[in-house]
Parts: C-alpha cells; structure tokens; sequence
C-alpha cells in the first residue's frame, strides 16, 4: 500500500521534528533565569535543577516560582523540568537530561524513592550534589533533604484541625491518593497514633486510595459518607483529594455534618473554605519551599554551611532549621489556610 | 469468517426486505446482558444487605452520575469497536474538551447551551480528525488514535499554560451531583445516557447505517464489495465518539470542583474499554451492544463503589474489575470459537 507508506513516513519525520523540538524548547525555557552575575565568582554561574514529581499541577508551579524568585536574587540558573503524569519512568528520563547537561545541584521530588536511589548515585558518580526536595528518598546517597514540614508537625496539625471541628470526638475516615506515596503514609501513621493517643473519643474507620483522580477521591467519600452513617469527618490528604472530599460533602447537603480538612492548595480550597465544607486546608509555604531549595542549592554547590540559616534573606522564612544527623533542612511548621487568609495566595 | 455463518455480522444492506431482516436480527437482548443484568442486580441486592445505606437515593444517585460519561463515551466506543477499531485518545480529547470549555466558562462567563455546544464541536473536530486519519491513512486505528491522543494531550497543556482553571462557575449544575442535577432524584446526566443508549441500540438494530458498522467490523472488504460506503462511515463513528467525548467532558466539570487541573480525564479510556468489553461487544469487531455497554459501566461502578462502602482494601476494586474483563473476553472468545466450528 503506497498511501499508508507514505503517511507511516510522513508520521515518522513528524515524530522526529517533534522530539528535536522538544528538547530545543526546553532547553531555550530553562536557560531563560539568572541573567544577573554570579556573586559566587568564577565564570560560570551555579546552576540548580529541581524535577518535580509533575509539572503543571499548582503546588509544584508554585515552587518553581519560588525557586525562580530565589535565583534572581541569590544569582544562580534555575532550571525547572518535570513528568505530565506522576509517572516515575518520565521523571527519571527527566533526570537523565539533566545528568548530561552536567547541572552543579540535582533537586528530585520523587515519585518513586526507590527506583530514584540508583539513579541519584549515577548523578552523584557524575560530580553532581544530589539533594531531594518535598519527597524524600531515603535509601539514598542524597546529601540534603529540603523538607517542607516535619511529619510529626503535619499529622498533628491535620488531627488538630480536624478534631477542632469534630468536637475532639467521633468517626472519621481518609481518602488518600497513592497507596505507595512514602510521605502520605507516613502522615496516616501519625495520624493514626496521634488520634488514637490524644483524642480516645475519636476513631478512624477507613483509610481509602483514590489515586491522584479527585473525581474519584469524591466519589470514594460519598461511599464512605453512606457506608459509615455516623461517619463526621473526613481528611483529603493529598492537593487532589482534599477538594474532592470537600465536594463530597458539599454535593451530598452535609455541610455542618460531616467535616473535612486536608492538604489542598489555597485557591483550589477556597470556595470550600468559605461555604463550610472544609474547615482548614494544611499545607506550608509552598513559595518559600521553593525558594529555600534554591538556597540551599546553592549551599551545596559551594560547599557553604546549610546551618547558616540566619543568612536566608527571604523575610518570609523565619523558622528555618537544619538538623544535621538526617541531613534534613525544614522549613517550619505547617500553615493552617481558612476562609479569612487563604485568599491571599495565588496558587 | 464467512459471512453466511455469523448473520449478525453482515445482513445484506442493500436490498434486504423487512421482513427477512427481521428473520435474521439476532435476539432484543442477548444472552451476555441478561447475565450482566443479573450480576449487577444481585450485587446490588446483596450490597444493601451488608452495607447500611448502599440502596438509598444517596448513594445510587452519585454512583449513576459517575457512571454516565463513561456509559456516554462507551456507546461512541461501542460503535467503532463493533467497526474492529478503538479509540484511545477519548481522555485526551475529554481533558482538551473540557479545559476550553472552563476557560470560557471562566472568562467569558458563556451560558449553560453555549458550553455545551462548544464542548460538543471541540470534541466532534478532534473526533473527526482521528476518523479521517484512521479511513483514509489505513494505519490500525491503536496506532493511529495513540499518536493522536499524544497531540491532544500537548494541545490540552497548552491550553492549561502550567497552571489549572480556577473560579469555574456553576453554569452546568444541571449536569452535577447535588440538587439541581436531579429530577425526581433521577441524575440528569444519566438520563442523558440512557437516552444515548437507547437511541445508538435502535441505531444499531433498525437503520441500515447502524447494521452496515456490523458489517465493516466483521470483514471490512466484504462490506465494501456488498456496496458499504466504508470510510465514510469510519470518519462519522470516530467523530461521534469525539462529539460524546465532548458532551462527557460537561458532566465532568460540571462534577468537578471549582478548579480544573490536568488530571481530567485522565485514565477515562480504559474506564470506558473496559465497560465495552464487560458489556460483551467483541474486542475484534463485527458484535456488540450499546445496553451491554451500560450495563459493564454500571457493572464496573458498583464494584469499585462496593468495594469502598463494604470498607474493603481499595486495591481488590482493581482484582474484580481485571476478573471481569478476563471473563468477558474469555466467553466471548469461546462463544466465536463455537460460532466458527458450527
């Protein structure tokens, strides 16, 4: 058949122009920061790159913003590349560009730690400071953890917040998202020893997987709200499915029932803020997280001392600390958005 | 495959009088929807047992309302899996259909019918794209609507610009889960799917178009020598796939938050494969029915939701669904087998 050869062809040469043009754009993209001289000396200006576990969803927009702020007024190249779906094969693909470049500093928001591990040794056998941001790798030869809030500090605060609706007392249940997410499950297993410790009157009946699919996660809640009917709360605990089980509630007329907090970003969580069906929205300064792995990006390039938080000019960062037997830099405690200030960020 | 053997597969469109194309019409419902219908009713039957309130308006009406765009795009699936084809590129043409439509719902404030209309002819472009590519560049319809997914899916990122759609307004409520989303507790957005259903089940029975997609289905050359306008039809099958696509992609905003990210869609195609393979149209084309096709969706929801309302682990959702899908491809494969040696 001439025809189909000719447009097999046709769809190839178009695949290949695709794939050149690709890379071109992404690399004209990320070489589009630092214009402003390196402080540091030498030639050539540090270069920090941060590969996100997604790119185009709001949270991680938001770093990169901060990020960006941060290497135009530390002076260092912020480049910012990552998947369009959670998928760990793309984002290590991902991290292999950023090997050949020969970046100084690799941040990674891991999608999965584990098949991660080997390939941060391969960046780290390269010459590059290897360092996980928002996620960490554990089993790693990361030299740094930027971390966006204590485990402890965000499975208490959810409690807390949720507890405060509650009346410290009843049934609740969570919807998380993915099921192998290492820094969900280790908030569930606070909150569960938290709640269990501190408020006995409380008690969670379930704990469901609803993926990153907030119509899912919605429709999981519902499932939840009419299997358990004396069920009072409900935690979203990812950006996707904290909204979704806020719809829930709002969709079925429970507001004032049934309550929810979760981890959702500030403008997504709003108009559930506002009409009651979320109480709070946990999260942290998704900005200054940003900001502060572009600082400390910069730390371990020139080998500076990532204890030196008081020379972190961003007036926003004020508890920032470093602990130096986990290597983990935190950020501070969690924010609590409600109705009343969580207009004021536009992400 | 002779065309004698299998009389569902190829009626002779051209000339058959009334009365032997009713002779040789196969059964109003076939064997595989009488044992879904069953499963399904003994499912639920037995989840209002074991579970507190698994049969009450609350829970059946938000259950119908998820399972009505995957029904909707699982009749255009329908159509072009019964043509021997598929479509892939559903979600990518969901998610583009429905972050244009937000946008505009966002920034013009554009009315309920405009929406709607806009979501639709998005859907109907792209939908009309992959059918011209798949019947006239005779490239398998996997390959051809995987790399158009591909492009939908950039085309829809672009339209996002790295960040969601914030403030949508509540213009399609009527097609929600809360209140004005129902009459008479009925969800609008499934009655829209059950009429689909029932319009595309006569379609496919009773108009000599809907029985010629049997016959392309079933040997493709032979539709064309008994004097079927084969790419013709391709085109409009892929394209009304496209256009319900479109109309899927409303009731998803419209069951969404206020805020739309890229994750719309995402994964709809093999939701709505599956409801088409459970609902017994055959993965090699020639067979298949749209009731069918409601009943898998149906099928597939109740499982997933039961699952979750019998406070079960969420994984085994993922075991019973794969056990389905082995089934109804396994009896489906023995019953053609049996066909073939009769």
């Amino acid at each position: 058949m001439k025809i189909s050869r000719r447009i097999t062809g046709a769809l190839a040469l178009t695949a290949a122009a695709a794939v050149v043009l690709a890379g071109c754009t992404s690399r004209n993209d990320t070489g589009s920061t630092g214009e402003s001289g390196a402080p540091e000396g030498g030639d050539e200006q540090v270069t920090v790159a941060f590969v996100p576990k997604l790119q185009g969803i709001p949270y991680f927009e938001a770093m990169n913003t901060g990020g960006q702020q941060a290497a135009e007024e530390l002076g260092f190249e912020w480049l910012y590349q990552g998947p369009t779906t959670a998928d760990a094969a793309a984002q290590a693909d991902i991290v292999r560009s950023f090997i050949q470049q020969g970046v100084d500093v690799l941040f990674v928001a891991p999608n999965d730690p584990n098949s991660m591990a080997p390939l941060l040794q391969e960046a780290q056998d390269a010459g590059i400071h290897v360092a996980t941001t928002d996620t960490d790798a554990p089993d790693s030869v990361r030299e740094l953890f930027v971390s966006q809030a204590s485990v402890q500090g965000i499975g208490e605060q959810l409690t807390d917040s949720l507890m405060e609706a509650m009346g410290g007392a009843g049934k609740y249940a969570i919807v998380s998202c993915g099921e192998t997410a290492a820094n969900l499950n280790a908030w569930i297993e606070v909150q569960e020893a938290y709640t269990a410790s501190d408020y006995p009157n409380a008690e969670i009946v379930d704990i469901v997987y609803a993926g990153e699919d907030q119509a899912a996660a919605t429709q999981m809640a519902l499932d939840l709200m009419n299997s358990n009917p004396d069920l009072t709360g409900l935690i979203g605990e990812c950006t996707s499915s904290a909204p979704g089980v806020a719809e829930a509630v709002a969709s079925a007329d429970r507001i004032g029932e049934v309550f929810t907090v979760g981890l959702g970003t500030p403008q997504a969580m709003l108009p559930y803020l506002e009409s009651g069906a979320s109480s709070a929205s946990i999260l942290w300064d998704v900005e200054g997280l940003g900001w502060l792995t572009g600082w400390a990006g910069v730390q371990l390039a020139n080998d500076g001392d990532l204890g030196d938080t008081a020379s972190i000019t961003n007036e926003a960062l004020t508890d920032v600390s470093y602990d130096e037997a986990t290597s983990e830099l935190l950020l501070g405690p969690p924010t609590v958005f409600t109705a009343d200030n969580a207009g004021d960020y536009d992400y | 495959m002779s065309v004698d053997t299998a009389p569902e597969r190829a009626p002779e469109p051209a000339a058959a009088p009334q009365v032997s194309l009713r002779r040789i019409l196969p059964p109003v419902v076939t064997g595989q929807e009488i044992v879904l219908l069953v499963v399904v009713v003994v499912l639920w039957v037995l989840l209002g047992i074991f579970t507190p309130a698994f049969l009450t308006t609350g829970s059946i009406g938000p259950l119908l309302v998820q399972v009505a765009p995957i029904a909707l795009v699982g009749v255009g699936m329908t159509f072009v899996i019964i043509t021997a084809g598929i479509d892939v590129s559903v979600a990518a043409m969901i998610m583009v259909s429905a972050v244009v439509t937000a946008r505009m719902m966002v920034g013009l404030d554009i009315p309920a019918p405009l929406a709607v209309l806009v979501a639709i002819a998005i859907g109907l472009a792209l939908g009309m794209i992959n059918g011209l590519l798949i019947a006239y560049g005779r490239v398998h319809p996997i390959i051809i609507t995987f790399g158009t997914a591909n492009v939908f899916q950039w085309l829809g990122l672009r339209v996002f610009d790295s960040s969601t759609v914030n403030g949508i307004p509540g213009t399609l409520d009527f097609l929600g889960r809360g209140d004005p989303g129902r009459t008479l507790g009925v969800p609008h957005s499934f009655a829209i799917a059950v009429v689909a259903v029932a319009v595309a089940w006569w379609f496919l029975r009773y108009a000599k178009a809907g029985r010629s997609l049997y016959a392309i289905g079933g040997n493709q050359n032979a539709a064309r020598l008994a004097g079927i306008k084969v790419q013709p039809r391709l085109v409009w099958v892929y394209a009304v796939t496209g256009a319900l696509a479109g109309l899927a992609a409303c009731m998803m905003i419209a069951t969404g938050t206020s805020t739309l990210d890229q994750s719309v869609g995402s994964g709809k195609e093999l939701q709505v494969i599956a409801a088409v393979v459970i609902g017994g149209t055959s993965i090699i084309g020639g067979r298949g029915s749209v009731v069918g096709t409601l009943l898998g969706a149906i099928l597939v929801q109740t499982v997933v939701s039961g699952v979750t309302q019998l406070g079960w682990p969420t994984q085994l959702g993922f075991l019973f669904v794969g056990i389905f899908i082995v089934i109804a491809v396994g009896t489906d494969l023995i019953r053609e087998r049996a066909r073939r040696r009769a």
